[in-house]
């Protein structure tokens, strides 16, 4: 096939299609026609509210704010953020008055010369 | 801002958006014609054509609306034929599953054939155009026996006047496939058909 032929071929077929347009049925055009104006209406609205760049962004700040309110809320007010261990002697030890009295300090000298004579003990021993 | 300033932001931003919205509605009614009959001849469907052709402005409009007007043509042929490729893909799989299917229903009420739209029309053809319209249909035939991609090349570049950076831009390949896509396309159907009208 010449380039002449192809061209006058591509000629007549373009013809034929463009043609082939005014052959389409006013239903088919009028569908269309509601297509195009749905999507130029779709085109008018506010592109911030369509673009759904924002959402990963606002999504992962909603997520971040949500993980921080229910850690915060995990938390009671006046409890420590560290675990304080509750074992019985420190129970026996606060009911025991005696023995808060030398915590207090009341007989600290003899804690210290306790201290002393264990050591010697262990010294001597 | 004073408010004649303010005023003056706001009418042109309204102006500049009412001009994109006439832009762009002057756009899809100068390819809508076209692309229906693109979408028809890759589905062989029309409502299937008309869907693909809804869809790929509704997508344009609503993500590319902003481009430049002169990026738009090949965009939404690029769409379109994401599109026609998946109803062609969903299509296929819909048969798959209905072949396996022991029992089938009744045919398609959409492939059933209207009387009244089959039957002859009374009105008498002049020579000359029904030889045009028995041309349009010989030509309309091949294309559809075409392999899509060729399909697609010829369509594009004939009827829709895109060039070949254009073509290739909405084929989504290379301007070298494009024109052995275009030229394998006239060579079978010049080999069908001859010489056109």
């Amino acid at each position: 096939m010449s380039p002449v032929d192809e061209s006058r071929f591509e000629r007549a077929a373009s013809r034929l299609l463009e043609q082939s347009l005014l052959h389409i049925d006013a239903r088919t055009r009028s569908r269309l026609n509601q297509a195009r104006q749905a999507a130029v209406a779709a085109a008018a609205r506010p592109r911030w509210w369509r673009a759904p760049s924002w959402m990963p962004a606002t999504g992962a700040l909603a997520a971040t704010l949500l993980v921080a309110l229910f850690l915060w809320h995990r938390q009671t007010p006046g409890e420590l953020p560290f675990e304080v261990s509750h074992t019985p002697e420190d129970v026996e030890l606060l009911a025991d008055s005696d023995a808060l009295e030398l915590m207090e300090g009341e007989d600290g000298q003899f804690y210290e010369w306790a201290a002393t004579q264990s050591d010697n003990g262990a010294s001597e021993g | 801002m004073p408010a004649a300033l303010h005023a003056d932001v706001d009418d042109s931003t309204d102006s500049s958006a009412a001009r994109n919205s006439r832009a762009l509605n002057q756009f899809l009614a100068g390819v809508e014609l076209k692309a229906f009959k693109i979408a028809q001849a890759a589905l062989r469907h029309e409502d299937d054509a008309l869907d693909a052709v809804q869809d790929a402005m509704l997508q344009l409009a609503r993500a590319y609306a902003h481009r430049p007007a002169q990026e738009w043509k090949p965009l939404f042929y690029r769409i379109l034929e994401n599109r026609i490729r998946d109803m062609q893909r969903r299509r296929t799989v819909r048969g798959r599953v209905i072949a396996w299917l022991p029992l089938r229903g009744g045919e398609d009420e959409d492939d059933e054939i209207d009387p009244i739209a089959q039957a002859p029309s009374t009105e008498p053809q002049p020579p000359r155009r029904l030889e045009l319209q028995e041309a349009m249909d010989a030509l309309e035939k091949a294309l559809g026996a075409l392999p899509r991609r060729q399909q697609q090349a010829f369509l594009l570049r004939t009827l829709e006047g895109l060039d070949v950076a254009q073509t290739a831009a909405a084929m989504g390949c290379s301007e070298g496939s494009v024109k052995t896509h275009y030229f394998r396309a006239l060579q079978s159907l010049r080999g069908q058909l001859g010489e056109l009208v």
